[in-house]
């Protein structure tokens, strides 16, 4: 069974991915595999790009999302007539023949990765580029990422490496054949300085307390006197600053997204 | 499995690098199908298995337990995956095309220069184009003498060896006996030439020495500072994504990056790192903050600035507070760069504490903005102060290595041979200085000034990037004596407008009648294209057969064959092509092709490639390349500037001291009254050539400071209309008309006070004009400055005052880098933003509105060209 594996700490945004698909399918006949792409406003594969938190502490995320081949795919059941397939090989293929009218096979898909064809009438996806496979190569956005953050093979080659991978929506039970590592997590930062002294505070103890589950994480300031603290979940929370020679600083925050919680100056303690 | 079906009928070998001047990169295999280019993939080094893979040498770096090793293939970027789409773009000239209200003959009245711009074009035959261009050649000649005819003909774009594509005409035109030459100044290296070069010397671009400085780094480097330098967006043109790759290597090392710069760049997006927004060009600032904190906190090496510099009692005394009163303290400097004091000493200490790399790629930050010459002096002091040349310092450029052909602007592993396409080369020959020529920052006032051999316009320096800093002391003139002044334009690089310093004068220039002819070559309908009077449609190099080499992709110099992808797009030829067109009606055919066919071409190209050694032509055509080893020894170059540091009287600089020149004595000797650019580098917030800091009067009209890069989606203004690209968020905003907009990203507080909301299009202007953006409000730029890239397509509101496409080299400076430096102003002046109402620009401006735009790619040829011609 054929996977993709996307890790997304290792991809650096550059959009080859998204390009490579346009470049291959756009205009190009690979029936009956797939029929051409139109020239814009379909991706196959696409990449998002989303900035989270608030200058200057603040992080692009980049999420690559695509057909998830999944092993129970809504689309199949969705389409008459056979028209949607599943090769030898796991890939999930829409019959552009067979397909001509039938909206439902995009409607179905909860990842809104079918899209409509205005001009063939028919609904239109990744195919894992089939045709390349079936010659020889890979998928030409995976020929073209640089930096690894994109594969494809067999399930069973990268099994050692899935066990922490999480798929979207896994809820719906739809099975998808791509697997994401490292996805990001909400993250909260800010910094500590002395006002009197016009200084930054470098080593000052920073406690982070989740109030779901009272989860503490623990760092010091650096000598920007930054903290910053990733792989964190959205909700309450209390932060706690302590330097020695200064009076402690608390705050409550209540997270909708990731946070530059500012900068906090430190009263001495004489 | 189905049964495998065709996925192409051939490939071919195409180098789709941005350089130009025969420096190839970004080498592709291009499939094709049904006479369809299909698919464009990395050139894998060891194509058709041609060469025994060990036979180039492959080279590795180990270090701290990593291995850095050359990849077996080139790393694309996007560029070269949608570049098909240009051959293809709906915006092709396609067919010669002659201006339909202008006559050939200079007869004012007919020339009807106030339409240029405006008025449509009409289809001509190529013969009838060639035997106008030829007869008024020939009329300029006897009218006025050939220096009467300008060739534009520099500048970024495809990168080819017999068909140019930049200076063809050159060679016509030496054939002829004479011209005016447009001499490209340094654009991305400004400050390092007219301010480093007089520190620090560095042949050829005033950049640090680079022989292997990524080993150096690999090894020794504890913090990289990413200076305004972005190489996940600035570099792709110049080598794809090798640079990236290095970048995330270092980050496997461990090595620490901060990132210096207005905006949270595409490579702070992309790597881990502490980014210090500053308010753009006031990095001066913060280098003399940086430098007071060193000097009063003894955070510097005094030894070597005694053993290995001059000069530093006047840079001390300035910072001190010793020569004007004034004392760069952390505090005066957070006023104007926006840092907070407290910060700056941080960092200050930080990079005392760590083995520090400033690393570049050109444009970037400071280095195109007003008086550039004083950051990058400033930046040699600082590095200088932490003992320039110990192992794992100094400055890093992270691409076009081997730029020029030469060893010392490589930071990689030595090749054995750098290889040349001088044998078939058709474009500028850079090293050729004309009689007569006019440095291209002053190309505006050249034409618009009453200049004449007792009164010329006066400049110093040929402004060519690698000249020695000697020549910035020497004074020329335009015209020279005994030459006209000019009334045609040869243009293969009609790209003026969109590039340079003050677009909005240019195009007033263009718009002159003093310019009896404009001829423009492209295989694109954009910008200075507007302005011609005869367009010539050029190929992309999809159409044509050609020698290349590749020799800044980072990994492996080679050569390699280009054969024709695709036929020739409408009556399309290449630049080389319309020039001996125009040859054949002059007479000189012959004696320009000298005889030789393109496949004696192809032969002399191989022959004088360096490589005829190593590989027969029978070979190198079979295998289509021949892939250059690594050197042997490769290891053992002593990197950057590690023998001066070591022993600098027995490896001195090239300064006239052999020394660092903090204080330049030939700077105060030959300029003694230049306080501009005084003889040691300080803080320079206002003069006579510039007021563009917030703290001018101007400033109260245009509070926020513009920083415009050269773009992520774009090479400088090349490929604007890739539709593909347009698609990504942070290409264009498409307003409600469909119309894809330049962004303009402005802080989320700015954008508050501003009543701006993001995708709204709003107005960037200033005393110079005002371009069109659309808003992307975002926390990746600091507040009090915006961020739009320029490149942008040219599509006019009011000629020489208002762009809806986003042109923002329109309202750039117009004065050059300052008093005695002809270069180019292009990032860091000031603007005000406001939210546009487009009902009124539409009412104002109904006919620029009414043009043709496919929401897919911008503006179309159609919309100029009279159907049916005058046939």
């Amino acid at each position: 069974m054929k996977v993709f594996v996307i890790d997304e700490q290792k991809c650096n945004g550059c959009h080859n991915c998204q390009i490579a698909c346009k470049d291959e399918h756009c205009g190009n006949d690979w029936s009956p595999i797939s029929a051409p792409q139109p020239l814009t406003g379909q991706f196959w594969c696409k990449v998002d790009e989303r900035t989270v938190g608030q200058t200057p502490k603040i992080r692009v995320d980049y999420h690559v999302s695509r057909c998830n081949h999944c092993e129970n795919a809504p689309c199949m059941a969705a389409a008459e007539n056979d028209t949607v397939y599943r090769r030898d090989d796991g890939l999930v293929i829409i019959d552009p023949e067979k397909s001509k009218g039938q909206r439902a096979i995009m409607e179905a898909c909860p990842y809104n990765a079918v899209y409509w064809n205005d001009e063939l009438d028919i609904p239109q996806k990744c195919t894992g580029c089939a045709h390349l496979l079936d010659a020889g190569e890979l998928p030409h956005c995976v020929d073209v990422c640089t930096t690894g953050a994109l594969r494809f093979g067999d399930y069973e080659d990268f099994a050692d490496e899935l066990v922490d991978a999480v798929v979207m929506k896994p809820e719906l039970g739809c099975g998808p054949h791509v697997y994401y590592l490292n996805t990001p997590k909400p993250f909260y930062a800010g910094d500590v300085y002395d006002p009197e002294a016009d200084e930054c505070i470098e080593g000052a103890k920073v406690t982070i307390t989740r109030g779901s589950d009272g989860a503490r994480f623990e760092q010091t300031t650096d000598i920007y006197g930054d903290f910053w603290f990733d792989g964190q979940e959205l909700g309450n929370h209390e932060l706690s600053i302590e330097a020695e020679g200064f009076l402690s600083c608390t705050k409550h925050f209540d997270a909708e997204e990731s946070l530059n919680l500012g900068s906090f100056p430190l009263k001495r303690d004489y | 499995m189905s049964e495998p079906m065709k996925i192409r009928d051939k490939t071919v070998l195409k180098g789709l690098g941005f350089d130009s001047f025969g420096q190839g990169s970004n080498s592709c295999e291009v499939d094709v199908l049904d006479g369809k280019i299909v698919r464009t993939r990395p050139f894998d080094y060891n194509y058709k298995n041609a060469y025994d893979p060990q036979a180039k040498n492959p080279w590795k770096i180990e270090a701290r337990g990593q291995v850095l090793e050359a990849k077996e293939e080139s790393l694309l970027c996007p560029f070269e995956l949608a570049y098909k789409l240009r051959a293809y773009s709906p915006n092709r000239i396609p067919f010669p095309m002659k201006r339909v209200d202008w006559e050939p003959g200079g007869d004012p009245d007919k020339i009807n220069a106030q339409n240029r711009g405006k008025s449509k074009f009409v289809r001509i035959s190529w013969d009838e184009a060639a035997q106008i261009i030829a007869d008024e050649i020939r009329r300029m000649e006897s009218q006025y003498g050939l220096t009467a005819i300008l060739a534009q003909c520099d500048g970024h774009g495809e990168t080819k060896s017999i068909h140019g594509p930049h200076g063809c005409q050159t060679h016509l035109l030496q054939l002829l006996g004479n011209y005016t030459q447009q001499i490209r100044t340094p654009d991305s290296w400004e400050g390092w030439v007219w301010g480093a070069k007089h520190v620090w010397a560095q042949f050829p671009v005033g950049q640090q020495r680079q022989v292997n400085m990524l080993k150096d780094i690999c090894e020794n480097t504890e913090m990289m500072l990413y200076w305004g330098s972005d190489p996940e967006a600035m570099c792709w043109g110049w080598g794809g994504q090798t640079a990236s790759y290095l970048a995330t290597h270092f980050d496997k090392l461990g090595i620490k990056n901060v990132f210096i710069s207005p905006d949270f760049n595409y490579t702070a997006a992309a790597h881990p790192g502490k980014w210090i927004p500053v308010l753009p060009n006031t990095d001066s600032a913060l280098q003399c903050a940086i430098a007071y904190t060193w000097i009063t906190e003894g955070l510097y090496d005094r030894e070597y600035i005694d053993t290995h510099s001059i000069g530093f009692e006047w840079f001390e005394s300035y910072v001190m507070g010793g020569i004007d009163g004034i004392q760069k303290t952390p505090k005066w400097a957070e006023e104007i760069c926006g840092i907070p004091s407290r910060i700056i000493k941080a960092f200050a200490r930080d990079w005392a504490a760590h083995v520090t790399v400033i690393s570049h790629c050109n444009g970037g930050g400071y280095i195109r903005s007003a008086y550039s010459h004083e950051p990058a002096r400033l930046e040699v002091v600082l590095l200088a102060m932490q003992g320039l040349g110990k192992p794992g310092s100094g400055q890093f450029i992270y691409f076009q290595w081997q730029l020029f052909g030469m060893e010392s602007t490589n930071a990689g592993p030595r090749s054995s041979i750098i290889p040349s396409i001088e044998g078939c080369y058709h474009g500028i020959d850079q090293a050729f200085i004309p009689e007569s020529f006019i440095p291209k920052t002053l190309i505006p006032k050249a034409i618009l000034g009453d200049w004449s051999e007792e009164n010329p316009l006066r400049w110093h320096s040929f402004t060519h990037c690698s000249l020695p800093a000697s020549d910035q002391f020497d004074e020329y003139r335009y015209p020279v004596p005994g030459a006209s002044t000019i009334h045609m334009i040869w243009t293969d690089t009609p790209c003026w407008t969109t590039c340079w310093n003050g677009g909005n004068e240019m195009i007033e220039a263009a718009r002159s009648p003093k310019i009896e002819f404009i001829l423009a070559q492209h295989p694109w309908f954009e910008n200075d294209c507007l302005f011609a009077d005869i367009l010539l449609p050029v190929n992309t190099k999809f159409e044509e057969e050609d020698f290349a080499d590749d020799l800044l992709n980072g990994f492996y110099n080679h050569i390699f064959y280009e054969a024709p992808a695709i036929e020739p797009i409408g009556e399309s030829k290449s630049d080389w092509e319309c020039v001996l067109e125009v040859a054949k009606k002059l007479g000189v055919y012959d004696e320009l092709t000298e005889g030789l066919d393109y496949e004696g071409l192809i032969h002399r190209g191989w022959e004088k490639s360096r490589c005829a050694d190593n590989v027969s032509y029978e070979d190198f055509r079979k295998n289509e390349y021949y892939i250059i080893p690594t050197a042997e020894g490769w290891e053992d170059d002593e990197p950057g500037l590690h023998a001066f540091w070591r022993d600098p009287q027995n490896n001195p600089l090239d300064t006239p001291s052999g020394l660092l020149e903090i204080y330049s004595p030939s700077l105060a000797y030959n300029f003694p009254d230049d306080d501009e650019r005084m003889p040691y580098p300080r803080y320079m917030q206002d003069g006579e050539s510039h007021q563009e800091s917030r703290f001018s009067e101007r400033a109260k009209d245009f509070p926020l400071v513009m920083m415009s890069n050269h773009p992520r989606w774009r090479v400088h203004a090349n490929m604007d209309d890739i539709p593909w690209f347009q698609e990504i968020e942070t290409s264009k905003v498409h307003g409600d008309d469909g119309y894809p907009y330049e962004p303009c990203w402005i802080n989320p507080a700015d954008a508050a006070e501003l009543g701006i909301e993001d995708g709204d299009i709003v107005e960037i202007y200033n005393d110079r004009g005002m371009v069109l953006g659309g808003a992307y409000v975002t926390p990746r730029i600091m507040a009090g400055a915006v961020n739009q890239d320029h490149g942008a397509r040219l599509d006019p509101l009011e000629f020489g005052k208002s762009d809806r496409g986003g042109a923002n080299n329109i309202i750039c400076p117009t004065n050059v880098t300052s008093k005695h430096c002809a270069g180019e102003v292009t990032n860091g002046f000031l603007v005000g933003v406001k939210k546009a109402d487009m009902d009124a620009l539409r009412a104002r401006y109904p006919e620029a509105f009414a043009r043709k735009f496919d929401p897919a790619t911008g503006i179309l040829v159609d919309d100029w060209i009279i159907e049916g011609g005058n046939e």
